[in-house]
């Protein structure tokens, strides 16, 4: 990977901020020296190390900034020619500064200056050793930041194409067989239709306006599949009964909309309805200290008319673990003596 | 003689409504009888033998396509259906009587028009129906894919609790007996791994070795442990399974 300076966006800021680096590592050097004493002394060490790293700090990072390498081996170039520079005019500084104001004699030119070249060379690979490595590690944290952010985006996005699509399953088969209902019962028994049409435009309204609820309350979500019970009620006549027990106090419980319909809907229109003598519908709703649970029972065809049954499970099964994570479960069993028992588990 | 007919439709407001629009529009038709499901409607056309049944698509026990199959060639066929945008298709193709519901009284009329035409012509309903309404049958068909197994059963205390395959992570051979393995956790089933490799979708499971059948959609990587078997790696699972030589080809590079 090519270090690009360019994404690190070098100014004003940045220059100060890798300044004050270049200051501890040349004080670090210096004490360094004087310590193993290669170096004079102290302030020697001190005034040598600091002109040389500042010099090839600058020169480095202006030429970065000028120049915006892209490939590697103009990057190497860069260093080179930083670490040459700064060598020479640091070491020009540093040896009209010592003896002026500081009074320190540069006694052997030849000697003093092969030390600096070494050292400088040293302490210019480090730098850049240092400042490319962070760069490089700043680069790739920025990535993974990219990654994970594009990653959430892409979940929120599935989350809301799976509820899009939920709620845009409004079964034609339903609709026009109920509106062919309404049709006849006008003549046959108006109140009867009056009924039917209240509770088809009251499941057709929640069923189509509730894509910016994230969460309605439990009470509000039977609403809507009493209404389509009712409905599927009128269609089947003796053929479908149904019971929703919801205690009193769930009622105001929040809930996410569409997870609890589509498999009303399930058990109606693959297990009950093609089943030729009907059967029994139960919603159970109850509470344990840590969850609540949700469990819709049918004692219809069961899984025997095919594989469409897992669609519409396997769509809340995915909404569910969006939703609530590990934290989430849908079970399915078989139902006695025949159906299926579908059951939804989620936090309190 | 007034012509017979046959409604059939498993909802009864609709049986009523279709009748009310027909007495309206045909006077002289005789509804002989009415059928609530597809059994019921073959049962009857057996017993009053009309010359015309209007039959919905929809129905529990025989749908009215299969009921149709077996009636066409004694009858004229009407369709009904609410929604079926296959069979509506192929019946414009083929020329078909339908009506979409809700019925119309003048589609209605259209229809018995045409059907008055066809039996003033011939009391033999028209031929060839038959094979349209069985290729009709074929493309509704779920393919192939219907025939593998969907649902792992898996008796848990007294419950018979059903595992999509989807979910299952791998099989693996445990004794006499098959652990399945997903996320949830770990059950037992009787079938062995042989069964379930010739029940379950082969391009969804793939036999990795003798004891081990995976989901391939859970397969996170593969690799080459020094002794030339393969390792594979499973999303979200920390333990690691071997793969066969035999069975080694599978994960050879495309």
């Amino acid at each position: 990977m090519t270090v690009n300076f360019t994404k690190g966006e070098i100014n004003i800021k940045y220059f100060l901020k890798n300044m004050v680096y270049t200051v501890i590592i040349n004080t670090g050097i210096a004490f360094l020296l004087s310590l193993v004493h290669i170096a004079d002394s102290f302030p020697k060490a001190m005034v040598i190390s600091h002109a040389l790293g500042i010099c090839i700090y600058t020169i480095m990072i202006s030429l970065f900034w000028i120049l915006k390498p892209k490939k590697k081996i103009f990057e190497m170039l860069i260093v080179a020619i930083g670490i040459v520079g700064g060598i020479l005019t640091g070491w020009a500084i540093a040896s009209a500064v010592l003896p002026r104001f500081l009074s320190i004699p540069i006694k052997t030119p030849e000697k003093d200056f092969l030390q600096t070249v070494t050292l400088g060379i040293a302490f210019g690979l480090m730098c850049s050793f240092f400042f490319i490595s962070k760069e490089k590690l700043k680069l790739s944290n920025e990535l993974i930041q990219e990654e994970k952010i594009k990653r959430l985006a892409k979940e929120k996005e599935a989350l809301q194409a799976n509820l899009k699509m939920l709620q845009a399953q409004i079964e034609p088969h339903f609709l026009f067989n109920t509106l062919s209902n309404i049709l006849s019962l006008i003549d046959t028994d108006p109140i009867k239709g009056k009924t039917m049409l209240t509770d088809l435009t009251h499941y057709l309204r929640t069923a189509l306006s509730r894509t910016r609820h994230e969460l309605i309350s439990l009470d509000q979500e039977m609403e809507m599949i009493r209404a389509y019970l009712n409905i599927i009620k009128i269609r089947m006549g003796d053929r479908l009964e149904y019971e929703i027990r919801l205690p009193e106090g769930l009622r105001s419980h929040v809930f996410p909309p569409m997870l609890l319909q589509p498999l009303v809907e399930n058990a109606v229109i693959h297990g009950l309805e093609p089943k030729i003598e009907g059967g029994r519908l139960s919603i159970i709703v109850s509470e344990t200290e840590q969850s609540l649970k949700i469990e819709v029972i049918d004692n219809g065809l069961g899984l025997c008319s095919g594989h469409e049954y897992g669609v519409g499970i396997t769509n809340v099964r995915e909404r569910l673990h969006l939703l609530y994570g590990e934290k989430g479960h849908l079970r399915l069993e078989e139902n006695r003596p025949n159906g299926l028992k579908v059951s939804i588990e989620v936090p309190a | 003689m007034n012509p017979k007919a046959i409604l059939a439709d498993d909802e009864k407001e609709l049986r009523l409504y279709l009748r009310s629009l027909l007495a309206e529009t045909w006077p002289e038709l005789e509804i002989c009888a009415e059928a609530a499901n597809g059994r019921e409607a073959l049962e009857q056309v057996e017993a009053h033998h009309p010359q015309m049944v209007f039959l919905d698509i929809k129905m529990p026990g025989l749908s009215g396509l299969e009921v149709a199959k077996k009636i066409a060639k004694s009858c004229h066929i009407v369709f009904i259906t609410a929604f079926d945008q296959y069979a509506v298709e192929a019946f414009d193709r083929e020329a078909i009587d339908y009506l979409v519901k809700p019925v119309t009284k003048e589609r209605l009329t259209q229809t018995i028009q045409r059907l008055k035409k066809q039996l003033a012509i011939s009391s033999e309903p028209p031929a060839g129906v038959m094979e349209i309404v069985s290729r009709v049958l074929s493309g509704l068909k779920p393919q192939a894919q219907a025939d593998f197994l969907h649902w792992i059963k898996v008796q848990q205390q007294n419950n018979i609790r059903l595992i999509p395959v989807d979910e299952v992570d791998y099989f693996q051979a445990e004794d006499k007996y098959t652990l399945v393995m997903t996320k949830a956790g770990e059950s037992l089933i009787k079938t062995s791994i042989k069964e379930l490799s010739q029940e379950l979708d082969p391009n969804q499971f793939w036999q990795i070795h003798r004891a081990i059948l995976v989901n391939v959609s859970k397969i996170e990587k593969v690799s080459r442990s020094l002794s030339g078997r393969g390792i594979l790696k499973l999303k979200n699972r920390p333990e690691l399974l071997t793969v066969s030589r035999p069975y080694l080809h599978l994960f050879k590079q495309m």
